[in-house]
C-alpha cells in the first residue's frame, strides 16, 4: 500500500472514531436516584419522639439510662429504637399524588396524626404527618409537614408504631 | 393465709379450664369481626370483616392440649432446664457444660422463657425447631396450589422427606457422619413440565454453617448447588416460599430474633387434639388426615377462592410475637412477624414485608398433631395458606391425607445420587 493509500485509511478511521465519539457517545444510563431516608440523620441524634393522635401525644425523651417519657417513666424495652431504625432506613415506595387537592382522601390533614422528631437541641430533624394504610394494606401514606406531596411508605412503619403505642409508660396521656 | 390465697387462685384457674373448655364452638365472621380484632393478625382481619375470611372457634383444654405432646417429651423439656444457653455471636445452641455446641437436645432447651429477656427471641425460636424435631421424619405427598380471584390457575404435586437427627424421640442415630441437624428431599410429581424437578437439603449442625441445597433439573441432568436464601424465593412462581414450611424453615441461626409481645392467637389446626398413627412397618407409620378443601373447589363457597371451607377449626391459643429478620443480603425477606404458642412451639400466622419495609405477605400455617401413647408424639405441618396482599393472589401448601413417620431410612437415600436417579 502507499503512503497515499495509508494516509486515506488514517483519514478514514479518524473520521470514524469521531464520528463515533461525538454522535454515538451517551451517557450510560444510570440506576434512578434512591430517594433519602425518611429520618436523613444518625437515630443517635435524634433526642426526642412524638407522635400526635388526636388528644393523645406519647413523648420519649432521650436521657442517660435510656428513653423516658414527659414525666420521666422509663419507656419498657426498645420499641423507640426500633421505630427510629425503621425511620433511618425507610425510603419512601412512591410518591402517590405530588400536590393532592384533597388530602383527607389519604387520611392526612389539619389534626391527624403526627410524627416529629427532634435533635437535642430543639432543632426539627423529621416531621411527618401520618395517612391511612393504602388498599392493599400493603404501606401507608404520609407527607412531610410543609410538603404537599403524598408519600407511600413501607407497611413496617405502621407496626413499628403500634410497638410504641403499645409500649407507652402507664399509657403516657 | 397464703395458703387460703393460693386455694382460690387454684378454684379460680379450675373455674377458667373448666369454662374454656366448655365453650361452645362459635364462628368469627364479618357480622361479629370486632370479636376477633385481637385474635388475627391485622391484615387478617381486614379480610375477616370483608367477608372474605370466617372462622370456626373451638375451644380446647390446656392441660389436654398440653398432653398432645409425649410424657416423654414433655419430661425431657424439664429436664432441660438451666442446661443451656445461647452462642453470643450467632443466637446457636450452647450446652453451659461445654460452652458447644450440645451432641444431641431433645424437649425443648428452654422450658421457661421470660418475656424481659434480650434473647427471648432466640430462645423461642429453639424451642420451636425442637418441638417440631421431635417426629424424628417422615414424609408426605401434598400439593401447592396457586388462586387467585378466578379460582386455582396453577397446581403442582410433589413430595417430601425429611430425617432429623436432632430433637427426635428416641435418641440420637447411631451414625451421622455428616454432622447434620437433619436432611430432606423433595421433588415434584406433576404436572408434566415440572416432573422430576427436585431438591436436596442438608442442614448441619454447627452455628455458623449454611444449608447445603442441590437443585436438580432432569431436562439438564445436572444437580446444581444453590444458595441457601432461595428459601425466600418463590416455589415455581407460586405465593408461597420454602420458608413457609412450619411458618419458618431456616435456621435459627439464620436470623436475628427479638421477642416484642404476647397476646391471643386463632391457631389453625384439623383438630385440636392427637390422631392415631397406625404402624406398617416396625419403623413406619401411616397417619390419615381429611382433606381441606378450599372455596374454588367447593360449589357457591363463599369468601376467598382459597379460604379453607372445611376440616380446618381455630383454637384460642397464647402467643409470642416475634419478629425475625435476616442479614443475608440474598434474602429477600425483610422484618417477619411470627406468633409462636407459648407451649408448644408452633408458628401460626407470619406477616412478611420486603426489604424495603412494605409488608406484602401472610402465612397462615396450620398443624396437627400425632400420639398413640406418653412414650412418642409428633406435631406435622399440614397446611399453609400463603396470601400476596400485594398482587392479590393466594398459595396452598399441603392439605395431603396421609403422611407417615419413618424411624430408619436407608443410610443413602439423601444423597446427590438419589436426587439424580428419581426420574430413571
Amino acid at each position: 500500500m502507499t503512503a497515499r493509500g495509508t494516509a486515506l485509511l488514517v483519514a478514514l478511521l479518524a473520521t470514524l472514531a469521531g464520528y463515533l465519539w461525538v454522535v454515538e457517545r451517551r451517557p450510560a444510563p444510570g440506576f434512578p436516584a434512591e430517594p433519602a431516608p425518611l429520618l436523613a440523620v444518625p437515630t443517635a441524634a435524634v433526642a426526642r419522639v412524638e407522635l400526635v393522635e388526636g388528644e393523645r401525644r406519647l413523648t420519649a425523651v432521650r436521657g442517660e439510662r435510656g428513653w423516658t417519657d414527659a414525666a420521666g417513666r422509663p419507656w419498657s424495652q426498645d420499641p423507640v429504637s426500633d421505630l427510629l431504625a425503621a425511620l433511618g432506613a425507610l425510603r419512601p415506595l412512591a410518591t402517590v399524588d405530588p400536590d393532592p387537592a384533597t388530602p383527607g382522601d389519604y387520611g392526612l390533614g389539619p389534626g391527624g396524626p403526627r410524627l416529629e422528631l427532634a435533635a437535642a437541641d430543639g432543632r426539627p430533624l423529621l416531621a411527618l404527618e401520618l395517612g391511612e394504610r393504602n388498599p392493599a394494606w400493603t404501606g401507608l401514606y404520609a407527607r412531610r409537614a410543609g410538603e404537599p406531596a403524598v408519600l407511600l411508605v413501607g407497611g413496617v412503619l405502621a407496626w413499628e408504631l403500634e410497638k410504641v403505642r403499645q409500649a407507652a409508660p402507664g399509657g403516657n396521656p | 393465709m397464703r395458703l387460703y390465697l393460693r386455694l382460690c387462685a387454684a378454684i379460680l384457674a379450675a373455674g377458667a379450664l373448666t369454662a374454656a373448655a366448655d365453650e361452645q364452638p362459635w364462628t368469627l365472621d364479618a357480622s361479629n369481626w370486632e370479636k376477633g380484632k385481637d385474635l388475627l393478625p391485622e391484615p387478617v382481619v381486614k379480610l375477616l370483616q370483608k367477608g372474605e375470611y370466617w372462622f370456626k372457634v373451638v375451644s380446647a383444654d390446656p392441660g389436654k392440649f398440653h398432653h398432645n405432646y409425649s410424657q416423654a417429651f414433655w419430661d425431657a423439656t424439664e429436664k432441660n432446664a438451666g442446661k443451656y444457653d445461647l452462642d453470643e455471636k450467632t443466637c446457636g445452641l450452647k450446652d453451659k457444660a461445654t460452652d458447644k455446641i450440645p451432641d444431641f437436645v431433645f424437649g425443648l432447651p428452654f422450658p421457661q422463657v421470660d418475656k424481659a429477656d434480650p434473647k427471648g427471641g432466640c430462645k423461642i425460636a429453639w424451642n420451636f425447631t425442637m418441638a417440631g424435631a421431635m417426629g424424628g421424619g417422615g414424609g408426605a405427598t401434598f400439593t401447592l396450589n396457586g388462586v387467585d380471584t378466578g379460582g386455582q390457575f396453577r397446581r403442582i404435586k410433589a413430595f417430601i422427606h425429611t430425617r432429623g437427627y436432632q430433637g427426635r424421640h428416641f435418641g440420637p442415630l447411631k451414625d451421622n457422619p455428616e454432622g447434620l441437624a437433619g436432611e430432606g428431599i423433595g421433588g415434584a410429581l406433576e404436572p408434566v413440565d415440572v416432573e422430576g424437578v427436585s431438591t436436596l437439603t442438608k442442614r448441619y449442625w454447627n452455628w455458623e454453617g449454611q444449608d447445603a441445597v442441590w437443585a436438580y433439573v432432569p431436562s439438564t441432568r445436572r444437580a446444581r448447588r444453590v444458595n441457601s436464601a432461595s428459601r425466600s424465593d418463590p416455589v415455581a412462581g407460586l405465593d408461597i416460599f420454602a420458608d413457609d414450611l412450619n411458618c419458618y424453615g431456616g435456621k435459627v441461626e439464620y436470623y436475628q430474633w427479638k421477642l416484642v409481645g404476647e397476646q391471643t392467637i386463632l391457631a389453625p389446626l384439623l383438630q385440636p387434639y392427637p390422631f392415631p398413627s397406625k404402624s406398617v412397618s416396625p419403623t413406619r407409620q401411616l397417619i390419615d388426615t381429611p382433606y381441606m378443601p378450599a372455596g374454588y373447589e367447593v360449589p357457591n363457597a363463599k369468601g376467598a377462592p382459597w379460604w379453607i371451607q372445611q376440616n380446618l377449626v381455630f383454637v384460642p391459643r397464647p402467643v409470642w410475637v416475634v419478629e425475625g429478620q435476616s442479614s443475608d443480603p440474598y434474602y429477600n425477606f425483610g422484618k417477619v412477624i411470627m406468633y409462636f404458642d407459648k407451649e408448644m412451639y408452633r408458628i401460626y400466622w407470619k406477616q412478611v414485608h420486603n426489604r424495603a419495609g412494605e409488608y406484602f405477605y401472610t402465612a397462615m400455617c396450620g398443624y396437627h398433631f400425632v400420639k398413640n401413647d406418653e412414650t412418642f408424639s409428633a406435631v406435622f405441618p399440614n397446611l399453609v395458606v400463603g396470601v400476596n396482599d400485594k398482587t392479590n393472589r393466594a398459595a396452598l401448601g399441603g392439605r395431603f391425607q396421609s403422611s407417615f413417620l419413618e424411624q430408619s431410612w436407608d443410610p443413602s437415600y439423601f444423597s446427590l445420587r438419589t436426587l439424580t436417579h428419581m426420574t430413571d
